[in-house]
């Protein structure tokens, strides 16, 4: 899915009606003031001049972004260009690499997320993550989703709802409604993929964090998975790492286009080489690299 | 900030960042611990707590060893002791140094010689089964070896002496002229069978560990297997070979009981391994289990046997380790 | 390289015979290896078997020890004494050795020096000789500091120290099975890192830690060496009664029948080799069945 024929790379309106091999991108086309978002973004999440190093390599250099809450927002480019490893400073998970140390402003809702007094506890609390390959735990289904709501100690008066809501959340309730008490690995990919997805939000989260969700998945749960990001943006900030440009076009509203860039050592360090609307980004892109890249000549 | 194990650092390597007023204009939040963890404090205390209590335990090692050492050789010269060439510490007096000779020469020579023969035992089959095992078996093969490998291991040594003591000297005996029915030649063969899983599962380790690209190269240039096996693979092993050897002449060093069953509690300096002699672990057992008033010299002189014992075995160890990290990172 | 493909097809060609024969003659040598390993074990534990099944019988678990009458008298106290020492070996030695591990595979930083040293230290001490635990735990427990005496909570304590740093090493071998997604999963949702080890890593690493525990023990219940040094060698005809009682255990038992060299003290001691070698390899069929059950499970 990675290869994008040129010709779909126009507009994301069209990418839809014209590559898609599924009714659903039709439909995304058809909600069209939905995607395009109205001038700046809000800065929910704000990044400023962010590095981040592993030991002593540069990985990402001098990102300067604002996220827009409840907003779909792509992060995409090639191998390396470091958007995964910017993805991961959003909910502080680059702390569990050893090594990793990040720099510059990482804000939400306008306070220093790697300041003092800040818990990362309550930040991953806040902001969810979905990994590339689904990550269930070897547990029932309704253990999975009670999962969150049991360790942050989230007062509920009934978790059987908070469970019912959050798999409805996640459009997986009907399929695993007589079956909670079984094991999430009896699951197939995209379920257990959207399991992971209503898992996250039954923490209710402000923020959900996409690393690849699709890249383990086939054609019609990547589908499924899609449509459910663009349910979830109406409650949810949504930020997105894909491979997948045409993912991209289809389903956010702004994107941002990284690329690594190689220093007189040779050591690739990734850098935002363009953020806007996706519409422009996969229109009318201001700079030749994301131009190149999106219709397939480079990366 | 409890939580993550690079925290700490992140936190502390952290510039200021642009100084920029955020552009955020909605509401804050607060992003500080809603409600205190104490025990998760508690808890991280509590293990590493557990994980200090190793070093611990060679720092004991090391106290209980080293004070009654001291007063060991203030009573007995070092040269004498480590140069001697006569142990006659359980005889006389119980209560005086004097009339001993506290050489310690006959222990280290006959727990050295029990060792060679282990080891002539437990290299050739160790290693032996380990290219087996490596190289050659399927997996239904590797399936049955493994637990008799296993089994091997998981025999206690006191049977293993009591083995050599009342079957193999007699069986050995119809072929090697015994003088009594203590000899060192038995119990460094059985002692070899027991070091056996020890040499095969790290052998068969640091075998698995080499790449199958190299083993696939050499094939590809029409080597067969013993080729391949011998000069691609045994080579580029060999630092795993080595330590697994080295781990298994630390075990026979510090083997304890089937040297005190059946080689016998006499301490005399002789290369013969048709001979009976006591070695430094067989002395360690003999004094404790029998009669070493406390404060004796003879009680100070476990101690000071116990110390070489622990020395020789931590650099063998040291080196072991050393090998195993050297193939580790290779591969 | 035509002869690539002739190796196989045509191995009668000059130099190719030789290499045949020389490659028979090795993959020969290493069945004999494993040959003459089966053999040795096989014929040991038919001896043991053999000699040990004529005095397997209720006397030998009901009875006491006996210097007089050997036909008829039993292991019990040193097999209650085997007991109560596995016992307390795995009260201490088994939260200690996972507490130890958790914090090395969970919460250590692998650059800092003093994990490091932690590290290096508890594979040096999985290496050293079992009687110098047995010397270690004299000097403090026995007589020293503690002074508690020759008693089961010595013993206890001397093999918990033996097989402490196998348990640790054998949990972390466990937990890094473990995959990194299932704590990244846990983690991203806002649970700490202890949730995380509590209720996601150990519950998944259990089968692996059970094996390595009870492969542990077993090492345990068959040492004598240290238990030599720490008064298991008195000769005791009473069950311990608690932690501070007078104890022997099995292993410790059939080396104080060596120097008995009557027939009928032989045929007790194969009999409490027999019963041990059961007991132990009833264990590790446990451990290795453990293993295969539950080996890699994502």
């Amino acid at each position: 899915m990675t290869n994008v024929e040129p010709d779909l790379a126009t507009v994301p309106e069209t990418v839809g009606a014209a590559g898609a091999p599924h009714q659903i991108h039709v439909e995304l086309g058809d909600r069209g003031n939905h995607r395009v978002p109205a001038g700046e973004p809000d800065g929910v999440i704000e990044l400023a001049n962010l590095e981040v190093f592993y030991d002593k390599f540069l990985a990402v250099s001098g990102v300067d972004m604002l996220f827009g809450s409840k907003e779909i927002t792509a992060l995409i480019g090639p191998s390396g260009c470091g958007k995964s490893t910017v993805l991961r400073c959003l909910n502080r998970m680059n702390d569990l690499v050893p090594g990793a140390h990040v720099f510059g402003d990482v804000r939400f809702h306008g306070v220093d997320m790697y300041g003092p007094g800040v818990d990362v506890i309550e930040v991953r609390r806040r902001i969810g993550m979905v990994f590339q390959k689904p990550n269930p735990f070897p547990k029932s289904i309704y253990d999975n989703v009670a999962y969150g709501p049991r360790v942050t100690g989230m007062k509920t008066d009934n978790m059987d709802d908070v469970v019912e809501q959050a798999l409805h959340g996640a459009a997986l309730w009907d399929e695993v409604k007589d079956k909670l008490k079984q094991s999430a690995f009896g699951l197939s990919g995209g379920q257990q993929q959207r399991l992971c997805i209503a898992r996250t939000i039954a923490t209710s989260p402000e923020v959900i964090l996409m690393d690849e969700p699709c890249s383990a998945l086939d054609p019609i749960a990547t589908a499924k998975i899609e449509d459910l990001m663009v349910d979830l943006a109406k409650t949810y900030t949504i930020i997105i790492v894909t491979h997948n440009m045409q993912q991209a076009a289809r389903v956010s509203h702004r994107t941002a286009f990284f690329t690594a860039a190689a220093d007189e050592h040779g050591q690739r360090t990734g850098r935002l080489v363009e953020f806007d609307n996706t519409g422009k980004i996969f229109g009318n892109p201001a700079d030749q690299r994301t131009e190149a890249y999106i219709t397939g000549r480079f990366g | 900030m409890t939580t993550s194990r690079s925290t700490a650092e992140t936190a502390g390597g952290r510039s200021s960042g642009s100084g920029r007023p955020p552009a955020w204009r909605g509401s804050t939040i607060d992003l500080g611990q809603q409600h205190p963890r104490y025990g998760e404090r508690v808890i991280k205390v509590i293990l590493v707590g557990a994980a200090w209590l190793s070093v611990a335990v060679t720092i004991g090692i090391v106290v209980s060893l080293l004070a009654p050492t001291v007063t060991f050789f203030t009573h007995v010269g070092l040269g004498a002791f480590l140069f001697g060439t006569e142990w006659t510490g359980g005889f006389g007096n119980k209560f005086v140094w004097d009339d001993k000779s506290w050489g310690v020469l006959p222990l280290v020579v006959a727990t050295a010689i029990v060792t060679v023969i282990a080891l002539a035992v437990a290299v050739p089959l160790g290693l032996g089964a380990a290219i087996y095992l490596s190289e050659y078996a399927s997996e239904r093969v590797r399936k049955v070896l493994k637990p008799v490998l296993e089994v091997l291991a998981g025999i206690p040594t006191v049977v293993y002496g009591f083995l050599a003591l009342t079957i193999f000297t007699p069986i050995l005996a119809n072929l090697v002229q015994f003088n009594t029915i203590h000899n060192m030649l038995s119990p460094g063969i059985v002692m070899g069978f027991m070091i056996v899983p020890t040499v095969a599962s790290l052998g068969e380790d640091a075998m698995s560990a080499v790449p199958l690209a190299l083993r696939q190269g050499s094939y590809a240039l029409g080597a067969n297997r013993m080729k391949t096996t011998l000069r691609v693979v045994f080579p580029a092993a060999l630092s795993g070979i080595v330590a697994a050897i080295v781990l298994g002449i630390s075990r026979a060093v510090g083997e304890t009981m089937i040297v005190t069953i059946a080689a016998g509690s006499r301490a005399q300096l002789t290369f013969d391994p048709r001979e009976g002699a006591q070695t430094m672990t067989g002395f360690i057992a003999q004094i404790a289990s029998g009669d070493a008033p406390q404060g004796s010299p003879v009680y100070y002189s476990l101690f000071a046997v116990g110390a070489l014992l622990f020395a020789v075995t931590l650099l063998i160890n040291l080196a072991s380790i050393r090998l195993v990290r050297k193939y580790r990172q290779v591969y | 390289m035509t002869t690539a493909t002739l190796t196989r097809a045509n191995p009668l060609t000059g130099g190719r015979r030789r290499d045949g024969i020389a490659s028979a003659v090795f993959a020969g040598l290493l069945w004999l290896c494993l040959a003459l390993i089966c053999v040795f074990l096989f014929f040991m534990l038919a001896v043991i078997v053999q000699k040990g099944v004529a005095r397997l019988d209720l006397n030998l678990i009901t009875k006491q020890p006996s210097k007089i009458r050997p036909e008829t008298a039993g292991v019990q106290s040193a097999l209650l004494g085997t007991l109560w020492v596995g016992g307390i070996t795995a009260l201490i030695a088994m939260p200690l050795g996972i507490a130890a591990a958790v914090y090395l595979e969970e919460y250590a930083n692998p650059a800092k020096w003093w994990n490091r040293a932690i590290e290096l230290n508890i594979q040096n001490l999985a290496a050293v000789p079992a009687v110098i635990y047995g010397i270690l735990t004299l000097g403090f427990i026995v007589r020293g500091p503690v002074s508690i005496g020759a008693v089961v909570m010595a013993g206890g304590v001397a093999l918990a120290l033996l097989i402490l740093p196998v348990i640790i090493i054998t949990t972390r071998e466990a937990l890094r099975s473990v995959p990194r997604e299932i704590r990244d999963g846990s983690l991203a949702l806002g649970a700490t890192q202890w949730q995380t080890t509590w209720r996601q890593v150990l519950p998944a690493a259990v089968p692996g830690i059970a094996t390595g525990s009870i492969l542990a023990m077993s090492r345990a219940i068959g040492e004598a060496a240290p238990l030599i040094l720490v008064g298991a060698t008195t000769f005791v005809t009473f069950n311990p009664d608690g932690v501070l009682s007078k104890y022997t255990t099995l292993p410790v038992q059939i080396y104080n029948l060596v120097p008995q060299d009557r027939q009928a003290f032989r045929d007790l001691a194969y009999a409490a080799i027999l019963l041990l070698i059961v007991v132990l390899l009833a264990m590790n069929a446990v451990a290795i069945w453990l293993r295969n059950r539950y080996q890699r499970r994502w």
